[in-house]
């Protein structure tokens, strides 16, 4: 499990992009478990607004995460697509907005300076993609907050 | 078996290594007991035949520094066993530092290294303890061998694999024990024939979740002691002596990895789940309805049976723990210069075994705080009137789909004044507070009243760690404490992956599924009343708050619907929904570590559509009800509702008598909760007392107490004429045919099996006797 010994996808390395409104981000593409289109998802009571709620994969209680609010930006208003990412507590779901991509980094093109994020690409379409520290973002201690 | 199945010569070690584990476990609560004085041939018999054992597996899976200490443990027991040698400190201390290098030198062993030195030294110190002082009257002279090789400190916090009070306080010598196998759970094996080795006659093994849970099978009680599948090395061996009765009729035992059973209560998950689909498939396709079908309904039928066997095989009794606290008690006790009893109680209360895994650190950091802070020295307690010897309790007992654990001691009580003093040097609204509330300033981080810091506790890191822990676990933790008479502390933890029996309602739209033991009664839609400004309904002539459960769960407004009333650990609460929708069983999983706790929430379920129903915790809902009540007095909870007075009826009082605290302490809350007026009894003569001063309107007793048991208070109850019609409940853990006919013969109204009772149960139970005598 990459995600847990090195933060963040590096240049060189396959990755998953991650639509989420206008914006991009990547992950390691080792972290990712699957996608899953269209979760049904089950509201979530008293939970962190990060929480969008907890959907059934196959037999599994998965948590959804809301990919904007983690970033501290704009909450997401719909889920067609749930990536689904190791992290040290267990399987969570992000929410991609878009049809997730596979692609091969190039360099990185400088330092991203938003919490619980490494460094930016540039990628197809002259699109910037920000790569996750999936441990930073996807801790409990974050969530709770 | 097959190539993929074979085992290398690594797995057999593994293998060895979880075997070896229970041996020591037993080993170390055998020693004990000879300690306290129970120096019977037979508990040494089978102390030296554990050593034997397991020095036997060590040579044969490859462990020569293993054996090289085995090998002088069993010297040593043998010199005891042939009454060559006595019974004192120093040889328990040998022998607990031999189990202690056992324990560190397995793991290393697995790991492909070896450790001489650890060996040499544990093998020296119980060789020169064979040197010890002969027998005399069985007992040996009271003294220490000199050279003591490790502190019991040390040894107690290399048992519990970590020191929750001080991790870097008691590192030294021995290493922690790191986890040397994948876990594995022991489960009553099928049927002796199939194993291969010839096994000695036992009659059929017990289901694990027999009819009778009184009556659990001996290896339930005992989960360490009975595994003598795997007795290759020991019983079949001369030196080992005769065959132990005891252990002959253990129920067999198979030792399982966890990650099995997971799989095997996933893919029975996935056989409903597909069994279902095909009675759909039915429907659709060739329009039949498969309800109708004898053989579709078997089907279902013999799966919800293998899921519900499935999920019980991963529970453990919450006692498998019992012997790691024992030996921490014993030797902090030693250390401190304490005189420590360890008593258990709730031998048939079991637990997921990954839940009690995280139970132990703060188990054993409760009772090290008792022994530590609570139970003052032999001479102190002398003083104050009370025995030299203190006790340390652990008492477990399930209730609804939680596990209660207390650990109690009748020590010096917290000083509640001195905590108030202690917080109030940082936080001056501390100073301010209520003793209930400056009771719980103690889980906060960094705050010590100890005057002295000690290698266990003092350092003000023990008890929010606790509390962080069972967070965890979704559990959570209370206090109690009499000066001068002691404290209990009290776990209150769910049993995860347990089958609950809900209530399914519809809330905001949403549906949830709400624990049938913790329903009291639902209502129809009905009007509400403001009481002090707060919205009540009357339920059994007594007022009840009631809110809407779609407002305080933040998902939608009032509801007009009807009203569920739930009862938690101390209070009931009525909450409207919009409908309810069926009963049903729900297997309750927890949301995951990454989801902070959420008090409302106890889990959720897998619905055999596919959807989530999300399982409600009504200890959690009611105090956010509360909460949002006191921070919104104009908060209107439910539709409708005239302001009129309610008058309560004069509460209904319940005589409790018990000689176990948690249980007395346990119905107190439940009945004060439901609104009736609780006085305790400790025992039979105690309550004969209370009755006369005043009489209660019933008397809930139960039967094991010391000077006069439950039967025989019940006789005296029926004897006198002006008690005649006063309702007897009888409350036991036996649940024999004999019992109970006995307890009806002496005139009792009512007889509950405790490991069999849940709240509601017992709620309604004296309702309905109340009911009838009012």
């Amino acid at each position: 499990m990459a995600g847990a010994s090195t933060p963040g996808v590096v240049s060189g390395q396959l990755a998953l992009l991650i639509p989420v409104g206008s914006d991009t981000y990547a992950v390691a593409l080792e972290t990712v478990r699957e996608v899953v289109v269209d979760p049904r998802v089950t509201q979530l009571p008293t939970a962190p607004a990060v929480v969008r709620g907890v959907f059934n994969l196959r037999g599994d209680i998965v948590p959804l995460l809301d990919t904007g609010l983690l970033l501290g930006l704009r909450p997401v208003m719909e889920e067609p697509y749930a990536v689904l990412v190791e992290t040290p507590h267990g399987t969570a779901g992000l929410v991609a907005t878009d049809m997730p991509l596979t692609v091969r980094l190039n360099e990185s093109v400088g330092h991203s300076d938003i919490e619980g994020t490494t460094e930016t690409y540039l990628v197809a379409d002259a699109r910037l993609a920000v790569a996750l520290d999936i441990p930073v973002l996807l801790s409990p201690a974050r969530i709770s907050r | 078996m097959s190539p993929q199945e074979s085992l290398s010569e690594n797995d057999f070690q593994r293998l060895f290594a979880m075997e070896a584990e229970g041996r020591l476990d037993t080993l170390v609560d055998e020693l004990l007991e000879l300690e306290k004085g129970g120096a019977t041939p037979e508990v040494v018999a089978s102390l030296f035949r554990e050593a034997h054992t397991i020095k036997g597996g060590a040579a044969v899976v490859g462990m020569p520094h293993v054996a090289r200490v085995a090998h002088a443990l069993e010297d040593l027991l043998e010199e005891v066993r042939r009454e060559r040698r006595g019974v004192d400190t120093a040889l328990i201390d040998a022998v607990l530092a031999g189990v202690d290098a056992i324990r560190t030198l397995i793991p290393l062993a697995v790991a492909g290294q070896g450790h001489e030195e650890a060996a040499f030294d544990a093998e020296q110190r119980l060789r020169i303890a064979v040197g010890g002082p002969p027998v005399v009257d069985g007992k040996a002279a009271e003294e220490a061998v000199p050279g003591q090789a490790g502190s019991p400190a040390e040894s107690g916090a290399d048992l519990a694999g970590r020191d929750v009070a001080a991790p870097t306080a008691a590192g030294g010598a021995t290493p922690p024990r790191p986890a040397t196998a994948p876990p594995d759970v022991r489960v009553p094996a099928p049927s002796p024939a199939a194993l291969p080795p010839p096994a000695p006659p036992a009659p059929p093994s017990a289901p694990p979740s027999g009819p009778e849970p009184g009556r659990a099978p001996a290896a339930a009680r005992e989960p360490h002691a009975g595994d003598g599948s795997v007795e290759a090395h020991g019983a079949a061996d001369g030196a080992a002596g005769h065959a132990e009765p005891a252990r002959a009729t253990a129920t067999e035992m198979l030792q399982i990895p966890v990650h099995r059973i997971d799989e095997l209560v996933r893919l029975i998950g996935e056989a409903s789940a597909a069994t279902l689909r095909l009675g759909s498939a039915l429907l659709e396709r060739l329009e039949r309805d498969p309800s109708g079908l004898t053989e579709y309904r078997d089907l279902v039928r013999s799966l919800n049976e293998l899921q519900e066997l499935a999920l019980h095989a991963r529970m453990i009794p919450v006692m498998s723990l019992a012997p790691r606290l024992r030996r921490a008690v014993r030797d902090l006790a030693r250390e401190t210069g304490k005189e420590v009893r360890f008593e258990t109680r709730g031998e048939d209360a079991e637990i997921d075994r990954g839940v009690l895994e995280r139970l132990a650190d703060p188990l054993l950091h409760l009772v090290r705080n008792a022994v530590d802070h609570g139970v003052e020295s032999p001479d102190e307690r002398r003083r104050n009137g009370k025995p030299a010897e203190g006790t340390v309790r652990l008492h477990a007992m399930q209730l609804g789909s939680e596990v209660v654990i207390a650990v109690s001691d009748d020590g010096r009580g917290i000083d509640v004044t001195r905590v108030r003093e202690t917080a109030g040097r940082t936080d001056r609204s501390a100073i301010e507070m209520d003793d209930e509330a400056a009771l719980y300033l103690i889980f906060r981080s960094g705050l010590t009243t100890a005057t002295k810091v000690t290698g266990v506790s003092g350092r003000g890191v023990g008890l929010d760690a606790v509390r962080a822990s069972l967070n965890a676990v979704r559990g959570r933790i209370e206090v109690r404490s009499d000066p001068g008479m002691g404290t209990e502390f009290r776990i209150a933890v769910p049993i995860t992956m347990a089958t609950l029996r809900c209530l399914v309602i519809n809330a905001g739209g949403q549906a949830f599924a709400i624990p049938l033991h913790s329903v009291r009664a639902v209502l129809p839609p009905q009007g509400s009343a403001m009481v002090g400004g707060r919205a009540m309904t009357m339920l059994d002539g007594r007022p009840v708050p009631i809110s809407s459960l779609a407002a305080v769960l933040g998902t939608g407004n009032g509801s007009a619907g009807p009203a569920v009333v739930v009862a938690g650990l101390t209070r009931s609460h009525a909450f409207t929904v919009d409908e309810l929708i069926d009963q049903r069983d729900v297997v309750v999983k927890g949301l995951g570590e990454l989801l902070p706790r959420m008090p409302a929430v106890a889990g959720a379920g897998v619905q055999p559509d596919g959807s989530i129903l999300l399982v409600l915790e009504a200890a959690g809902l009611i105090e956010r009800a509360r909460r949002m009540d006191s921070g919104d007095r104009s908060h209107e909870a439910a539709s409708g509702g005239g302001h009129e007075e309610i008058v309560p009826q004069r509460a209904a009082s319940i005589l409790v008598v018990d000689d176990a605290l948690t249980v007395r302490e346990l119905q107190r809350s439940i009945f004060e909760n439901a609104g009736y007026r609780v006085r305790v009894a400790v025992n039979g003569e105690e309550a004969l007392t209370e009755i006369s001063h005043e009489r209660p309107d019933l008397v809930l007793t139960d039967v094991q107490m010391p000077r006069m048991d439950g039967f025989e208070l019940t006789e005296a109850i029926r004897k006198q004429a002006s008690l005649a019609s006063l309702p007897v409940i009888i409350l036991t853990s036996r649940g024999s045919d004999e019992d109970r006919r006995r307890g009806l013969e002496c005139g009792a109204d009512g007889y509950i099996v405790k490991s069999g009772f849940d709240q509601s149960a017992l709620l309604s139970a004296v309702e309905r006797l109340l009911g009838a005598d009012r």
